[in-house]
């Protein structure tokens, strides 16, 4: 089975957020870039694939700028797949999930993989566009929020689940197929130190994003992080129904949560 | 402007989030007259009657019998020409699932400019500007949608529920276009409410009541669950209680679970891990019941009680019958 | 120019034993210090993922780091457990005499299938009558044809209960102090051999000591390590390879406590303001980042100079020394800013403290990495 998948590098979740001198994105300096949790998950899943699969191969991809994208392509190779692509851009260029979707579309399409898996949505802007996008690229279905996939060689078809509102869903489709995972359902593995010297002398292949690809999710205006919260505002009380009740006037009359 | 509403169905009524959806499309469009309905798939016609119930006159409706079953993306190419047949400029779906998924392919499929999750939206010199919660909550950013067509989805509870204004609407049947066949390939087989499912979901609540490792046992869990029952709560949990077992991993939120953003979350024995409050400070009211008053929970927390959990809860609960039966 | 960043090869190998030390060993360190737990299961991810035996080849089934990669992984362990970072290191210490003095095939027959497996080993010098002056070691081993018959007894020996391998200091001729010692390497499955039970510590209470007897114990003379006398200069060989690492250990001990009482201190509130806006809590952090600082310069310096070939004796004292010294001034100034929380077990600091310890003490006490300095120093004026 050939499988791709589609990785971001994303500040890791320790980052204390800042903000660009523009006022526009995040301050991007001295931010350390990881896979996003999402992501390791889809690793994690090309991977048991490709155990269960006997002549697998695992393409990680993806679209960025210089030294992150590389970075977060090599920790995926460290972690077992088999080759990694380049997808090279501006970070504006790659931060638009629709246009970076239409940048690795024109480098997987041929010849089409079996399976393109991506996290369910990138862990920080969260926008959630990228699978849809590239199924539309593609030509493919595409199904967001999986868990638990699996290839039934017997009837050759996906099986997997959805978590969506109404609960688990259960799901079969037919190859090829584009999957957005959803994160920790599977425990992804931590790569071995010799995997990751190994990883380092591997080699990525760059390919240049076109520049053609339109945008699609709109240009940055404005980034902003919340007022600090000043703690929260501690309730008196000498007994515990004195606490409650207190508690339950304020979320009724002031904080107006309770009809 | 010209707003495409698109329904989505969940339980045999028109889903939370598709009402947020309407209330946005009439507040942009200024007028419901501007405002169209879609619905497709099974029960499409049941819900064109109770978009209705929102003033909208005009509603159309591919209740096309192979997109029972099928995956959100097959439905895309019928919102596309219900899009184009009414001369829409934006379209507006819950920011569910199913929404978030359509989105992102019609913003290929018909071109359009998009963004998941808005919780504001605003006409902008012909674009629209939209404001959404990003890095779980921990930022927020404002975009401009520029160009002719855009498609968005709302965040669930981020507005309030649009007036009631019953009209009859005209519906207009619309066959589904071709569209390459194998976006019919992937078949849904079945569904299991999750244990969390069986209040309202952790995803859709309005209300979460989340117990950390304070709670100490699976058996106390209950006094987090009666409290979770008294407000028509669902249940949340940290990933102490996850992987001590006490309740399924379904329950935890945070990075490596759930991120929730009811308009009430709270949060009882839980110290308030980075990880965990990635899940759930973009809620709009944090309530926090801890003993340890240095607890980190309180730094995000709007209300704060410094107590033990065992006496204040099961007092919470009684108070709320009390006030509810009053 | 001295370039004191580091290649992403480094950031990687760092950030792999962050999180590792982050998410399976801090969990857990609370715990295995309150009930001195031993806790297998974590040493065998250490295994499992590489981070056990650092120093040995590639071609011999290690992970074949130079110095200064190791002194960033073991770092990151100790920040998160001083104890659990003592055990998983120790291999480190018992393999570095094979490293250094064992012939090919010695290398070949000992680390290969060693390091193929889980297992630890164990260094055994110290004994019950002396550590710091080894020359004076007491276990014997007797020639008799092609065998040595070991007997005597070692003390304070890391992992020794656990290990399956010992690397063994004795002297075949006491007369003729440190040139009589000679180093072997003993399975524990060799009869004669028997760990003693594990002591009740201070601290690194996740870590295991004990005594080792050796009672006429059969060693194939195969099984020495170099010739008959080479042993002294072969576990000062090793030390100057291992007491590096130390620093490193003692430096991930200073900065936990530097972490903890920064963030402590600005969340802590006295006289109507965070104790952090108090000028003499201020003052102690700054001098406690300054150590900090300066442990960790002082190990990647020394780490630097063996990695590029220099034996590195003085270097590797003064980092040891430094950073073993700053770790338990800053864990009990990281005690003093949390105040009366600071001395309860139910906060992290108290165990800083005592793991600190330990690192100015163990690998060479720091009065014979004094003296060590003094007679590196005095050589270049004599
Ligand atoms: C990679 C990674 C991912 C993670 N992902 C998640 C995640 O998705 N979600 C998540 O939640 N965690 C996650 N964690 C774990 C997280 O770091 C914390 O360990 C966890 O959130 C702690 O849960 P807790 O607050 O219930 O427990 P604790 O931190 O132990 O807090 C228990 C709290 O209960 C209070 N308490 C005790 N007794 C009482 C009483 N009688 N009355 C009132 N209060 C009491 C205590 O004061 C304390 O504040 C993750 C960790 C890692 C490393
Ligand atoms: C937890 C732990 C783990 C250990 N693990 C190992 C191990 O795996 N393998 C191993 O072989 N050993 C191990 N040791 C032993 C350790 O290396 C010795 O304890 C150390 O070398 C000191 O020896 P000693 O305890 O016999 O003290 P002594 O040598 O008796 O020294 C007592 C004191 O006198 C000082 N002193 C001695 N000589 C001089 C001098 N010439 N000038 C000035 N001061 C002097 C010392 O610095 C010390 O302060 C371990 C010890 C501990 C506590």
């Amino acid at each position: 089975m050939e499988i791709v998948v589609c990785v971001r590098p994303v500040p890791e979740a320790e980052t204390r957020l800042r903000v660009a001198p523009n006022g526009q994105t995040l301050d991007a300096d001295g931010v350390k870039f990881v896979l996003a949790g999402y992501d390791e998950s889809a690793v994690e899943q090309a991977l048991l694939l490709k155990e269960a699969v006997a002549g697998s191969t695992v393409h990680v991809v993806a679209c960025g700028p210089a030294p992150r994208t590389e970075e977060v392509l090599r920790a995926s190779l460290a972690l077992g797949c088999d080759r990694a692509t380049w997808v090279e851009a501006p970070a504006e260029f790659a931060a638009d999930s629709i246009r970076a979707a239409g940048a690795i579309a024109a480098v997987v399409r041929s010849p089409l993989p079996d399976l393109l898996l991506c996290g369910k949505q990138g862990g920080d802007d969260e926008s959630g566009l990228f699978s849809g996008a590239l199924g539309e690229h593609l030509g493919l279905p595409d199904l967001n929020y999986v868990t638990d996939l699996r290839w039934d060689a017997g009837t050759s078809r996906f099986r997997f689940q959805r978590a969506t509102e109404a609960g688990a869903e259960r799901w079969e489709a037919p190859a090829p197929l584009v999957v957005g995972l959803q994160q920790a359902w599977n425990d992804p593995r931590t790569a071995k130190l010799p995997n990751i010297l190994k990883s380092r002398k591997a080699t990525v292949a760059k390919v240049h994003a076109d520049p053609s690809v339109p945008p699609g999710a709109g240009q940055p205006e404005k980034f902003e992080l919340p007022a600090p919260r000043t703690g929260a505002k501690l309730i008196e009380y000498k007994t515990p129904e004195e606490a409650a009740q207190k508690l339950v006037r304020i979320l009724r009359e002031e904080a107006k949560v309770l009809p | 402007m010209t707003v495409l509403v698109v329904a989505e169905r969940t339980g045999g009524r028109l889903a939370a989030a598709s009402l947020d959806a309407i209330a946005v499309g009439i507040s942009l469009a200024g007028t419901t007259a501007a405002v169209v309905g879609f619905a497709a798939g099974p029960g499409a016609r049941e819900s064109a009657s109770d978009l209705g119930q929102y003033g909208l006159a005009r509603v159309l409706v591919a209740d096309d019998p192979s997109l029972e079953g099928a995956p959100p993306c097959a439905g895309a190419a019928s919102v596309a020409a219900a899009a184009d047949r009414v001369g829409a400029d934006t379209i507006l779906i819950g920011g569910t699932t199913y929404g978030r998924d359509l989105v992102a392919r019609l913003a290929v499929k018909w071109k359009a400019s998009a963004a998941n999750g808005v919780t504001e939206v605003t006409p902008a010199d012909g674009a629209l500007r939209i404001r959404r919660p990003v890095f779980g909550g921990r930022a927020t950013e404002t975009r401009t949608l520029a160009g002719p067509r855009r498609v968005l989805s709302v965040r669930p509870h981020a507005f309030p529920p649009p007036p009631s204004a019953p009209a009859s609407p005209t519906v207009e049947p619309l066959a589904r276009p071709e569209d390459p066949a194998p976006l019919l390939g992937p078949k849904r087989t079945g569904v299991e409410a999750t244990a969390a499912g069986l209040g309202p979901s952790l995803g859709d609540a309005s209300i979460v009541v989340s117990g950390g490792r304070g709670v100490r046992t699976a058996e106390n869990f209950h006094l987090v669950e009666e409290l979770a029952a008294a407000l028509g709560a669902a249940v949340g949990a940290s990933r102490a209680v996850t992987d001590a077992g006490w309740r399924p991993g379904s329950f935890q939120v945070g990075q490596t679970g759930r991120s929730v953003s009811p308009q009430l979350y709270i949060a009882v024995g839980i110290s308030g891990a980075i990880q965990h409050l990635v899940g759930m400070v973009s809620s709009r009211v944090i309530v926090a019941i801890n003993s340890d008053a240095s607890a980190p929970i309180f730094r995000v927390a709007d209300y704060g009680i410094v107590g033990d959990l065992f006496q204040i809860v099961p007092a919470l609960t009684a108070e709320i019958r009390r006030v509810r039966s009053a | 120019m001295p370039d004191f960043s580091l290649t992403p090869e480094q950031e990687s190998l760092r950030d792999l034993a962050r999180k590792f030390a982050r998410t399976e060993m801090a969990p857990h360190a609370a715990e295995c210090d309150r009930a001195a737990r031993f806790p297998d299961e974590i040493y065998r991810k250490a295994y499992d993922l590489g981070l056990m035996n650092l120093n040995v080849p590639a071609e011999y089934g290690g992970s074949g780091l130079a110095l200064f990669e190791q002194c960033l992984i073991v770092e990151e362990l100790a920040y998160a457990c001083g104890g659990m970072t003592t055990s998983v290191i120790a291999n480190c210490l018992a393999l570095e005499p094979i490293i250094l003095g064992g012939s090919p095939e010695q290398k070949e027959r000992f680390l290969k299938p060693f390091c193929a497996q889980y297992q630890f080993a164990s260094f055994c010098l110290t004994e019950p009558s002396g550590g710091s002056d080894a020359g004076a070691l007491r276990t014997l081993a007797r020639r008799e044809g092609d065998q040595y018959v070991l007997n005597g007894e070692k003390c304070f020996i890391t992992n020794a209960p656990h290990a399956s391998l010992y690397t063994v200091f004795a002297t075949v001729d006491p007369s003729l102090r440190h040139r009589g010692i000679t180093a072997f390497v003993v399975p524990r499955s060799t009869p004669g051999v028997t760990p003693g039970k594990d002591e009740e510590k201070m601290g690194h209470r996740a870590s295991s000591t004990s005594t080792v007897r050796f009672e006429d114990v059969r060693v194939p003379v195969r099984d020495r390590l170099g010739a008959d006398g080479e042993g002294f200069a072969l576990a000062m060989r090793t030390l100057d390879q291992t007491r590096t690492p130390i620093g490193a250990l003692a430096t991930g001990i200073a900065q936990a406590a530097l972490d903890h009482a920064a963030a402590y201190s600005l969340k802590r509130h006295s006289f109507g303001k965070p104790i952090s806006e108090h000028q003499a809590i201020q003052i102690r952090l700054a001098n406690m980042v300054q150590a900090v600082h300066a442990a960790r310069l002082l190990t990647w310096h020394a780490a630097w100079a063996i990695d590029r070939g220099q034996r590195g004796t003085l270097e590797s004292s003064i980092a040891k020394c430094f950073a073993s010294d700053s770790a338990l001034q800053v864990a009990d100034e990281a005690i003093q800013t949390f105040g009366g929380y600071g001395y309860m077990k139910e906060y992290p600091v108290e165990k800083l403290l005592r793991d600190a310890k330990l690192t100015q003490i163990y690998e060479g006490a720091n009065e014979i990495q004094r003296s060590v300095m003094a007679r590196e120093l005095l050589r270049a004026y004599a």
